[in-house]
């Protein structure tokens, strides 16, 4: 009846997980608990969890990124405390425990950190920077959202039933085969990432479709803003490597649940084949991360710098040139796995070869700097600390896609803190960037800026602290994924990396505490202009935070940078554009089929888990069930009169007035 | 368009649904005709993928590049008269879009073969002398 | 639409129209909802391709891989793989029928033209059923060898989708059945022959790759 499932899968006999468990279930009984008392549920229903809102969904995705970003901090956090007390002594967390923290952390800070986070932002913004009023698909736009909160429910249900993977956060066979790794920890690894791949998938569809398809008139390719061209070429990515994921993925799914032979030891399986493939997704993927983090850092330092992005054109170019070379160079993650001489260096050669376009980003960001009116508010601090450690994560990669060196560096903690070099200083800080950059844009208000410096600071200190010293260790010979260790020479590095996550830790407190401080006092740092950073857009055209249909009319785009002409002009002119002709808007009607598709999702995920068959079928018709319900309703948009259009926009115009006369007043 | 949306229609003709039937009226003898040849043509492309290798007829070395041949060719009347792909500007994003995935395709499957043969060329034999248990 | 169609064949390449006000990949504003949306289903289809390729991929590195075990040459009955292609084809065919029914909105030749879209599917998946049948009941099963794993993977992936795709064409038949010929029906409609069409382009890839150089190569 329950499959594998059993009192034994609770771990009742080890105290840690059981102690991060019972937490887990406090923290998400006392959250339902205010929600209810406080009879937040109907609102929560209608007006977010069954929202096609683009806006509403990018800050959903947001949300659970920042809220995992938690979690897979904490692992961070035991693993280097792990490694501080395991110098010739066992530690406190045993190795099927040390192994279990390392994968989800991994897998969690990929998946449901730094993908719903740029996922998020780009739902948030894009359509906004279009001119348009919502992306291409609005209700499968919330499919993809629960669908990719089910997978990360499901990695954090093996804390509290059953276990996670110990194969490290991507599963190489034959270690991940069932002779190996009998338990369900594997299963919660595919199956979380099955399903939220199918999320992914749906995003990025479509974000494509509404980037190439819905825009505002006159918004020509070349007047896009940068945003739009990374998220573009990012989700292009997702279009293309997200499916070889899942194929990859099942195809080792069927090796555990059918006894097929794809990676197996036995009968003629080829586990070379999954390095292949998974790299063959795996590359792309660092992509799909880091050039939507590029687009954030495109529109902050122009914002910042007062000036336009230098060299648009070229940064065009190179975003797509990155987008297609990135598909060339996988092999660079196996040169040390048997292939030869000829293969490495053409993968080699293709791995330095996308440093160039990489290169000229990085210049065209100075340059956007170099005589421009600098302001170093939050999103800016970020970017420059984003461009000085990048700059340095991208040289080390450089000297790892040489493979003789690779086979030197393959493994050891060198690598570890290349890629969290380029990671943290891409994806992480220009998330932050962007989150603080366009904060007020969603609920009105400013982040404290004072706050958002120090934790600035802490973070940056914080990585170097952590990473410089693995860097060091790395060339010492120390491999990644040790539980214990007995060389001294390595101790006091591993020590000063211990010091380093603390910072960083520090670091995230500060974060909280900024956005609490930011809540309370979010009458002061109002943004009644809608246009806080003096932005160059179209976002900044909207009221802060934007009305559900975004723009009363759609914008009609004459030049790059639209919302700077516009705002010159008015300066120019000291008056507002003529108020348009209002007209009622049709907007979609929100929907639970992404709530309740993912809800038998997440039904069907756990009773795959635990071969709960019967549960899987009921899953499995409850789901396309929702998927003709949905397809089956008559009105699947509702109609906003003119007059409140009008009210809105008025508003909005009134706002801008009263910047103009200010403006008047100082002349 | 049946579309609530309004446009204007002479810009319209810059873009167009992959697949989309271009029927007004009188065309659904011209559709038809369309399917058929498709049918026609594919059909034949499959006969003679089946027969020529059984036939003799070729060097049997340039069979399986015959056979990828014919298949490409048989994909591409699919791709015109099932799901009208054309040149036409009004097919530019659809036709992008499909050199982009045949573009991956090539990538993931040319890439996948020369990397694993490279790799079982280089790689010492593994039958039966490694047996290895949990 | 007809005006917007007839302009299209009047000057199909656009001379003499600038490139500046082309909806949707232009400047002139979002595309209509067809646009969209076929344009969508587009670029999942091209998605769906490439993790074909991926199983294809995985096919060739594995197919000498028989550990012992029977080989293409020896298991692939080219007859079965013919009359798969032939109801594959035929289907494809019928499918279109379907779609210029539906866009000349005759409900009759749509039913008729759907039903026979249906039943070749079915005969094409009763052929491969029996086929899989034969070889599980032989021995030669999926978990025979890495070269059985492949195939069934990869054929009964494909196998898998034209199952979907039946119970698609089913709900769609009954859309059109409950609603007509509604604008938002017609859109699925062209995702669905979109769908249906693609699974007969995998084919080709599948009868050529699988069966014909299985034996022949």
């Amino acid at each position: 009846m329950l499959g594998k499932l059993s009192w034994q899968a609770i771990p009742f006999d080890q105290p840690i997980p059981l102690f991060a468990a019972l937490i887990v279930i406090a923290t998400v009984i006392a959250v339902l608990v205010v929600v209810l008392v406080k009879g937040w549920l109907p609102y929560l229903w209608r007006e977010w969890i069954t929202s096609v809102d683009h806006k509403r969904i990018g800050v959903m995705y947001t949300l659970l990124a920042m809220v995992m970003l938690l979690r897979g901090a904490i692992d961070a956090v035991m693993m280097r405390s792990q490694q501080t007390f395991a110098f010739r002594a066992p530690g406190y967390l045993p190795p099927e425990h040390y192994d279990q923290v390392f994968s989800a952390h991994g897998a969690i800070m990929i998946f449901f950190v730094g993908m719903p986070f740029v996922i998020g932002l780009a739902n948030f913004v894009v359509p906004l920077q279009l001119g348009v009023r919502d992306v291409a698909f609005p209700t499968l736009n919330s499919v993809g959202f629960w669908l990719t909160a089910t997978g990360a429910l499901l990695v954090n249900l093996s804390l509290i039933v059953g276990e996670f993977a110990r194969t490290g956060w991507l599963p190489f066979p034959p270690l991940s085969e069932t002779t190996y790794s009998p338990g369900v920890g594997v299963d919660y690894y595919l199956w979380s990432l099955e399903i939220s791949g199918v999320g992914t998938l749906v995003a990025g569809i479509n974000l494509v479709t509404t980037i190439l398809k819905v825009r505002a008139p006159g918004m020509t390719y070349m007047r896009m803003p940068m945003f739009c061209w990374t998220v573009l070429a990012s989700n292009l990515l997702i279009i293309a490597a997200f499916p070889i994921l899942t194929a990859t993925l099942a195809m080792l799914l069927l090796d555990r649940y059918l006894g097929f032979h794809f990676f197996t030891n036995e009968a003629g399986g080829n586990m070379m084949m999954f390095m292949n493939l998974i790299w063959a997704w795996g590359h792309p993927e660092v992509y799909i991360l880091v050039l939507p983090a590029f687009g954030i850092f495109s529109e902050v330092v122009s914002t910042f710098s007062g000036k336009p992005l230098f060299g648009y054109r070229s940064m065009v170019m190179a975003t797509m040139a990155i987008c297609l070379i990135s598909f060339m160079v996988w092999l660079h993650h196996f040169f040390t796995m048997g292939a030869g001489g000829d293969v490495n260096a053409i993968f080699g050669i293709m791995s330095s070869v996308i440093a160039v376009p990489t290169g000229v980003k990085i210049y065209s960001w100075l340059f956007t700097m170099y005589g421009g009116r600098i302001r170093y508010a939050t999103p800016m601090i970020w970017s420059v600390a984003f461009m000085i450690t990048f700059a340095i994560g991208g040289l080390t990669g450089v000297l790892l896609a040489v493979p003789p060196a690779d086979f030197v560096l393959h493994n050891s903690l060198f690598l570890v803190a290349h890629f969290h070099n380029v990671i943290i200083a891409a994806v992480i800080f220009g998330a932050f960037a962007g989150y603080t950059y366009w904060f007020p844009k969603a609920f009105g208000f400013r982040l404290h800026e004072g706050w958002g410096r120090l934790a600035a600071i802490f973070w940056v200190a914080g990585f170097y602290v952590t990473f410089v010293p693995l860097y060091i260790v790395g060339l010492e010979g120390m491999t990644r994924r040790l539980q214990h260790y007995d060389v001294a020479a390595w101790r006091p590095w591993i020590l000063i990396a211990a010091a380093g996550g603390v910072l960083t830790a520090i670091g995230i407190g500060l974060q909280i505490v900024q956005l609490a401080v930011s809540i309370r006092r979010r009458d002061e740092l109002r943004d009644e202009t809608g246009d806080p950073w003096d932005g160059r857009s179209l976002e900044w055209a909207t009221p802060s935070p934007p009305p559900a249909f975004n723009f009363a009319v759609l914008p009609n785009v004459s030049g790059e940078e639209p919302y700077w002409g516009v705002k010159q002009r008015a300066r120019d002119r000291l008056k507002l554009s003529e108020e348009p002709e209002y007209e009622a808007v049709e907007m979609p009607r929100n929907s639970p089929t992404g709530f309740v598709c993912a809800f038998f999702a997440t039904l069907m995920g756990f009773s795959l888990i635990w071969h709960i068959w019967w549960l899987v079928i009921a899953g499995a018709v409850g789901a396309y069930a929702t998927f003709v319900a949905f397809a089956w309703r008559d009105r699947d948009e509702y109609v906003i009169p003119a007059e409140t259009v009008a009210r809105i926009d008025r508003a909005n115009r009134q706002a801008r007035e009263a910047a103009l006369a200010r403006l008047r007043r100082d002349q | 368009m049946s579309d609530a949306q309004a446009h204007d229609p002479s810009i319209e003709e810059f873009d167009t649904a992959p697949g989309d039937e271009h029927l007004d009226g009188s065309g659904v003898a011209q559709g038809v005709i369309g399917y058929l040849v498709g049918l026609v043509l594919a059909a034949l492309l499959t006969v003679v993928s089946f027969l020529l290798p059984a036939a003799n007829l070729v060097w049997p070395p340039s069979i399986p590049v015959a056979l990828i041949v014919l298949a490409i060719a048989q994909m591409g009347v699919h791709l015109v008269f099932f799901i009208h792909i054309t040149t036409g500007p009004d097919n530019t994003n659809n036709v992008m879009a499909l050199a982009f995935g045949v573009l991956i395709v090539f990538l993931v499957i040319g890439g996948s073969l020369w990397i694993m043969s490279n790799m079982n060329h280089n790689m010492a034999p593994m039958s039966g002398t490694m047996q290895m248990g949990p | 639409m007809t005006e917007t169609v007839a302009l299209a064949h009047n000057d199909p390449y656009a001379l003499g129209h600038g490139h500046g006000l082309a909806v949707g990949h232009g400047g002139g504003g979002p595309a209509s909802k067809r646009i969209i949306v076929g344009y969508g289903f587009w670029i999942f289809l091209l998605s769906d391709i490439v993790m074909f390729s991926a199983l294809f991929a995985t096919y060739a590195v594995l197919v000498e891989r028989t550990a012992g075990g029977p080989s293409g040459r020896e298991l692939f009955d080219l007859r079965g793989a013919a009359a798969e292609t032939a109801f594959l084809l035929l289907s494809s065919f019928a499918c279109g029928l379907a779609s210029i029914a539906a866009a000349a909105r005759s409900a009759r030749w749509y039913y008729i033209a759907m039903a026979a879209t249906c039943v070749l599917g079915l005969g094409f998946l009763a052929l491969e059923i029996s086929e899989f049948a034969r070889f599980v009941s032989d021995g030669d099963g999926p978990t025979r060898s890495a070269f059985l794993s492949a195939f069934f993977t990869l054929v009964g992936c494909h196998g898998l989708h034209v199952s979907a795709g039946i119970l698609w064409l089913l709900t769609m038949v009954a859309q059109v059945f409950a609603k007509g010929f509604r604008a938002d029906i017609m859109r699925r409609l062209l995702c669905f022959a979109l769908f249906w069409h693609a699974l007969d382009i995998i084919w080709v890839g599948l009868f050529t790759v699988v069966y014909l150089m299985g034996v022949y190569v």
